[in-house]
């Protein structure tokens, strides 16, 4: 109980990003780097102008160093994202998108938004998307009952948004509900 | 809502007061009533805190009425339209409705526990959306605070929402602003 309460209910919007990090990506290295043993596994080796599959942390990084090209998984483009959001509005249940498309989206998006195409046109599109599947939840809050809710294909960033309030109201109506016994 | 011993909210939904029926005289206990008399005669009314009120009940020294706010009136009222319902008035400032619903729905027998039970459960319902949406929608207005003019039936609605509801408003309102920070935030720098 030494947490702050912020914590206690969820985990935070930073360490569900640095849980994608661990998430592949590929590069184009602009330098070049021997087969590398790291924690998480070995990544190389880099050798330009070959793609690579790195994960994005260590994309990041190289990118700040200005060491290598992040190219965006063919999800984050214009094309796919515009399919989805036409998707997502005219059909009622959750598209599918990749699970932590909103973490890596935002930090691809901020440290590399010149490897993107359009990447202006791509961040409208995903916050149009995010504000259509948010409609959504609040739509299945409607439906939340004391046992069970099912919102498939919700992904990491919007599931832990939802998280401390759903599991409130749910405690809430499970101590309101009342089972008829069976006389 | 819980019956926790530990839970302080547990210990405010007890402090409300019944109106019990004595059924019996009790000896030495007129303080309970609030009165001089020294003993508490049968047939008198008197509010009793639930605390206390579950052995007196239990013993069947007394009966007792279901308490105002979830009297007929009040259901009527959230039949009609939950959100409008104040419920902080019905039950004090920061008082838990929910909290004492359910602890009325505890002494009760299986009929009228079940009707409590429905009324409790429809009215979160029916609020629930209500309160959800605003919380986001003043987690969307920034550190500024409300500017523009809230409607009238909005503030009045987050006037009436109780103990319980206070507290999901506050998680939602929390978890939405967290979301839009990082959201927003572009901290090139942290990396």
């Amino acid at each position: 109980m030494a947490l702050p309460q912020s914590l206690r209910t969820s985990v935070t919007p930073l360490e569900l990003e640095l849980i994608a990090s661990e998430h592949l990506v590929e590069i184009v290295p602009l330098i070049t780097m021997e087969k590398t043993a790291f924690i998480s596994g070995a990544y190389g080796p880099l050798r330009p102008p070959a793609k690579c599959r790195i994960p994005l942390w260590m994309a990041t990084n190289l990118k700040l160093k200005k060491k290598c090209h992040i190219v965006a998984p063919e999800w984050l483009s214009v094309d796919f994202l515009q399919e989805r959001l036409t998707r997502e509005t005219s059909r009622p249940e959750f598209s599918k998108l990749p699970f932590r498309f909103a973490e890596i989206a935002k930090v691809i998006l901020d440290v590399a938004s010149d490897d993107v195409q359009n990447a202006d046109k791509i961040k409208s599109l995903l916050k149009d998307l995010r504000e259509a599947r948010q409609a959504k939840s609040r739509d299945g809050l409607q439906k939340l009952d004391h046992s069970e809710l099912s919102l498939p294909n919700l992904c990491s960033m919007e599931i832990n948004e939802i998280r401390p309030f759903f599991i409130q109201s749910m405690g809430i109506l499970t101590q309101l509900f009342r089972e008829p016994s069976a006389e | 809502m819980d019956n926790d011993y530990f839970s302080i909210d547990a210990i405010l939904a007890e402090n409300q007061k019944i109106q019990c029926t004595f059924k019996v005289d009790i000896p030495d206990m007129g303080h309970l009533a609030g009165g001089s008399d020294r003993e508490i005669k049968s047939l008198t009314k008197a509010p009793i805190p639930i605390w206390l009120a579950y052995i007196v009940l239990f013993s069947d020294w007394a009966d007792f009425t279901i308490p105002s706010p979830f009297g007929i009136r009040v259901r009527n009222a959230l039949k009609a339209e939950p959100r409008s319902v104040k419920l902080s008035n019905l039950v004090g400032a920061g008082g838990l409705w929910y909290g004492f619903g359910k602890m009325v729905m505890d002494i009760l027998s299986e009929e009228q526990a079940n009707g409590i039970s429905e009324v409790l459960t429809k009215a979160f319902k029916g609020r629930l959306l209500e309160v959800i949406d605003q919380a986001q929608h003043f987690a969307a207005l920034g550190p500024a605070g409300g500017g523009g003019p809230s409607t009238d039936t909005a503030q009045s609605f987050r006037e009436g929402l109780d103990g319980t509801e206070r507290e999901l408003f506050a998680l939602a309102q929390e978890s939405a602003k967290r979301i839009k920070r990082w959201h927003e935030g572009n901290d090139k720098a942290r990396r």
